[in-house]
């Protein structure tokens, strides 16, 4: 009997809690004219979207070299890709021999483990934030190259990404030059 | 045929009750969108949610959107049932639930039909809506359909008898069965004052009288997936639903006429009770939205012990309490003095029943309590002594 | 018409009736179907039907390579990713005599105790709504929502994490874990004390849950029960206190055990491992060493020695083994796991005999089986 009452009391206090703060997050837009609720919760700075492949903007080429590592680790299979002679390259633009041609990814079936990012050597491919791509029939999200890289793109302006392995080395050079200054301090 | 009625009742009552049945069905409609959209809005600030948002501001338009959904929706017939009972069962039921309200008074005159005897009225055709689940749970050919018919049955029809009691204690005490007599009779005191234990009961059996949690054991979600209903949809379920709200309305409504003095209140006279009446009624819904929002769900047997273990025999006691109290032509405080012994009886049968296996618990964490402070000693002396 | 039952054995009164619960019934906790013989309202008999959610995951581990696995055994109890991943590593771990660093141990430990707290407020919820109480469900999943919320920042996915790898972890937490767990920890304190105040004792739930099914120590060791459904029976078993892995010798916490071994029973415990999980994760936190954690062997094939392990470990539902065994090439010879639920569940025709329809779903709720487990 007593807890009974102290359950309807505790409901109510949740209740004079809930008028002061739901906490629904509405999705996908924020209340409307007369109430204004929590933003949709944003996602987290590591949250691993579809994968995407990245450009680069000194040479205005993919990263990808479609050396087909990422396709190999895929644990679903839903990658593929076809290599190509980079003309780029030829002119001395770039110091890519080989260059992607064309890249598909079936999200379907792409579980987002996010192994491709990890084993690719070349900062080709990331997870995007991107996760907003359902769509009516089957097919639709076989994406290819030039979505691909719009989708990295996208992510790469949003963010300010980095390539991870300039960023190594960048924090590299930093550790060495913070090493020479301790060390010039010593002597 | 028509002729003679005309004659019988006279053609202005005839056009009368045709309209003033038009009203009602339209008012108990909106009172109906008003009861899903309260239901959704509190449940969700219950639960620390929003609850509708998107159909207008506020969500206030949900309820029409979902009536147009109910409507718009295919409206399947298994091709087992019985075709003409599953069709029948929802009507059974809501114009059971419509005729309920004939008689019941918002105000001195906004009332379709005072009757003399209106409480037996009422609890005559509350009882007629029970045939009508049991006829949906069995002519929807589905097992989990005729487990609900059948606790619906058992559940409704024990308590039945309770309110009947209390009904009858309360018509004892307004010395009629007429509900414009019993709220004028509470003039000076409301009869909540005098018997508080037939208030507890009234609701409780109330509850159970229409499904709500923690009773609603006839359509439980978890369990038998709907019940009676779970064959139905579209317009068909719509119905039932429009059942269900109705009848809450109308036991909260009682409640309010038969012990808070209805649409008396100070401050106002004559229609405009009105005012004091709807609030009163919407207060009484929002607790038991506030219960449900609370409280788990009993199981069959339990449910059947509490209606004959406790509820009948309480509200026997509240009877012959009554009419003791009318007998002797005691003073008004000592029936209360009464009942609230009796509710205290009431409180603590629930207590008791309920609170077996709490003992228990309490028991559980002493012995618990025990057993992890010896399991924590074995467990360093030996450490102590590999120590040494 | 309902449709009676042939008679079961040919001596039987033909009075019961068969009804199918499941595989789609809103409590029956994924895709499980429960036959079960009824006489009235009470259940006479039940016989389980598993399978319907069957991937053949041990299957796939044979053509995925070591580190492939891993984001198998995150589906395998989708309630406790991390657990999973952790166990599989460390049985590769062991196969490879590999050393694992201390903070990425720790870390370990913080994000498994976190994914029972999950798993277990997931349980608080459902069982409430499996008794009929709405409002629990809510406040739990409030808690559970921000455990994962915290799982997105450090692992990228909210459920489904792959982030564990074999000697180590992906990459190192953000920089402001420390405090965001610490907050973390205090709000889930206070979810659960509310959910507690709200259900544990109130009289209806009580006498719904208490004195159901009850089942002795000695049964439950017979049936090979493990986790929370053992110990309610009073039986003093965790693998993290009798067998310790990882860095669970170096936490002070204890094991709550029931004593009627009955539905409340099981219930209850999991409120309390729930505080003793938080315990866990204050003192990790409090001890979280520097050091590198991210794996040398992420980007590599793995190829560990030919031979075979079997490696245990304490799931939110109970002990979890995985038998590994490795031919010395790149992808696992034979993987078997032994899942909690699957073992816990192969106790329910004892504990639903002469019970009500109305129990045979809160006893079932109250086992916390996870069909991805059960059925693999
Ligand atoms: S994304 Fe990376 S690993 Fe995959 S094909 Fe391109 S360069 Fe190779
Ligand atoms: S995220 Fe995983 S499943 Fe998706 S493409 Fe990359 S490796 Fe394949």
């Amino acid at each position: 009997m007593f807890n009974c009452l102290k359950g309807m009391l505790v409901t109510l206090v949740s209740t004079m809690h809930g008028l002061r703060q739901p906490v629904t997050r509405q999705y996908p837009d924020s209340g409307n004219l007369l109430g204004h609720h929590p933003e949709p919760t944003p996602v987290k700075d590591r949250f691993m979207g579809f994968p995407a492949l990245t450009w680069d903007e000194d040479v205005q080429e993919p990263f990808c070299t479609s050396c087909m590592v990422c396709i190999r680790q895929c644990p679903t299979q839903c990658m593929s890709s076809v290599m190509k002679d980079n003309p780029l390259h030829e002119e001395g633009k770039s110091s890519r021999r080989k260059i992607v041609d064309s890249f598909e990814i079936n999200l379907n079936r792409c579980i987002l483990c996010g192994i491709c990012v990890e084993v690719c050597n070349f900062d080709a491919i990331v997870m995007t934030h991107e996760h907003e791509m359902s769509d009516f029939s089957r097919n639709a999200i076989r994406v290819d190259l030039p979505i691909l890289l719009e989708n990295g793109l996208k992510f790469q302006k949003e963010t300010g990404w980095i390539p991870p392995t300039q960023r190594a080395k960048v924090q590299k050079g930093g550790d060495a030059a913070a090493e020479t200054t301790a060390a010039g301090t010593e002597t | 045929m028509p002729a003679t009625i005309l004659l019988t009742v006279g053609l202005a009552d005839f056009i009368w009750i045709v309209v003033g049945l038009f009203i009602m069905f339209t008012v108990l409609s909106v009172v109906v969108l008003s009861l899903t959209l309260l239901e959704r809005k509190l449940l969700a600030r219950l639960q620390l949610r929003l609850g509708p948002t998107r159909t207008g501001p506020m969500g206030v338009m949900q309820p029409i959107a979902d009536a147009f959904k109910l409507i718009l929706k295919e409206d399947i017939i298994p091709a087992s049932s019985e075709k003409a009972i599953f069709w029948v069962a929802p009507i059974i039921v809501v114009v059971s639930a419509f005729m309920i309200w004939v008689t019941i008074p918002g105000t001195q005159n906004a009332v379709i039909q005072n009757l003399d005897l209106g409480l037996f009225y009422i609890i005559a055709f509350s009882v007629i809506g029970i045939l009508g689940l049991v006829l949906a749970g069995w002519g929807s050919a589905n097992k989990y359909g005729t487990l609900g018919g059948l606790r619906a049955a058992a559940q409704l029809i024990s308590y039945e008898i309770p309110i009947i009691m209390v009904a009858i204690s309360v018509g004892m005490l307004a010395q009629s069965l007429d509900m414009r007599e019993i709220v004028n009779a509470q003039g000076s005191y409301i009869f909540f004052l005098v018997q508080p234990l037939g208030l507890v009961l009234f609701f409780i059996a109330g509850l159970a009288e229409v499904g709500r949690t923690p009773f609603d054991i006839y359509f439980a979600e978890s369990e038998i997936v709907g019940g009676p209903f779970v064959e139905y949809s579209g317009a068909h379920w719509s119905v039932f639903f429009l059942a269900e709200y109705i009848n809450t309305f109308a036991i909260a409504a009682l409640t309010v006429i038969l012990f808070f003095g209805g649409w008396s209140g100070p401050g106002l006279s004559g229609d405009w009770g009105i005012i004091w009446f709807l609030p009163k009624v919407y207060l009484v819904i929002m607790v038991i939205f506030w219960i449900r929002g609370t409280f788990p769900r009993l199981r069959i047997d339990q449910l059947m012990a509490f209606a004959w273990k406790v509820m009948v025999p309480m509200s026997f006691l509240s009877v012959v309490m009554t009419a003791v109290y009318l007998f002797y032509g005691w003073p008004a405080w000592s029936l209360t003095l009464m009942s609230s012994a009796g509710l205290f009886v009431v409180g603590y049968l629930i207590y008791k029943r309920m609170t077996g296996p709490t003992k228990l618990v309490s028991q559980t964490r002493i012995r618990q309590q025990a057993l992890q402070d010896q399991r924590r000693a074995a467990s360093q002396a030996p450490a102590e002594a590999g120590g040494d | 018409m309902t449709q009676i039952s042939e008679n079961r054995t040919p001596d039987a009164e033909p009075v019961e009736m068969l009804l199918n619960m499941g595989p789609q019934h809103p409590s029956t906790h994924g895709v499980f179907r429960m036959v079960l013989w009824v006489d009235g309202e009470k259940v006479v008999d039940v016989e389980p039907h598993i399978g319907y959610l069957h991937r053949g995951s041990e299957k796939l581990c044979e053509g995925e390579q070591y580190h492939q696995v891993i984001t198998l055994f995150d589906r395998l109890d989708y309630l406790a990713n991390f657990n999973n991943e952790q166990v599989y590593c460390r049985a590769v771990e062991k196969l490879m005599g590999l050393e694992v660093s201390e903070r990425s141990e720790y870390i370990r430990v913080i994000l498994c105790e976190l994914n029972r707290i999950a798993s277990h407020m997931l349980f608080l919820a459902t069982m409430g709504l499996d008794a009929g109480a709405m409002t629990p469900s809510m406040i739990c999943f409030r808690g559970r929502e921000r455990i994962q919320a915290l799982f997105e920042s450090v692992s990228g996915a909210r459920m489904m994490h792959n982030y564990f790898r074999i000697g180590g972890l992906k990459e190192d937490v953000p920089d402001d874990f420390v405090p965001q767990v610490r907050d973390l920890l205090k709000l889930i304190k206070e979810d659960t004390d509310e959910s507690d105040r709200l259900l544990s004792f109130n009289e209806i739930f009580l006498a719904r849950l208490k004195n159901i099914a009850a089942i002795s120590a000695e049964d439950a060791i017979d049936f090979g029960l493990t986790g929370p459904c053992l110990r309610a029976s009073g039986v003093d078993y965790d693998v993290r206190k009798a067998a310790p892995y990882s860095v669970y010798d170096r936490f002070d916490f204890d094991i709550p055990v029931g004593l009627d071994g009955d539905c409340w029973d099981r219930y209850y415990l999991r409120v309390q491992e729930i505080y003793q999980s938080v315990r866990i994760v204050e003192q990790a936190l409090d001890q979280l060493p520097d050091g590198e954690v991210a794996s040398s062997l992420g980007r590599r094939l793995i190829r560990p020695p030919a031979g075979e392990v079997y490696v245990r470990a304490e799931n939110p539902r109970g002990e979890i083994g995985v038998y590994l065994i490795s031919d010395g090439s790149d992808r696992p010879y034979r993987i078997k796991v032994r899942p909690p639920s699957f073992c816990n569940l192969s106790a329910l025709k004892l504990m639903m005999k002469d019970c009500w329809i109305a129990d045979a779903v809160v006893i079932l709720g109250a086992l916390d089986i996870v069909l991805g487990e059960v059925d693999r």
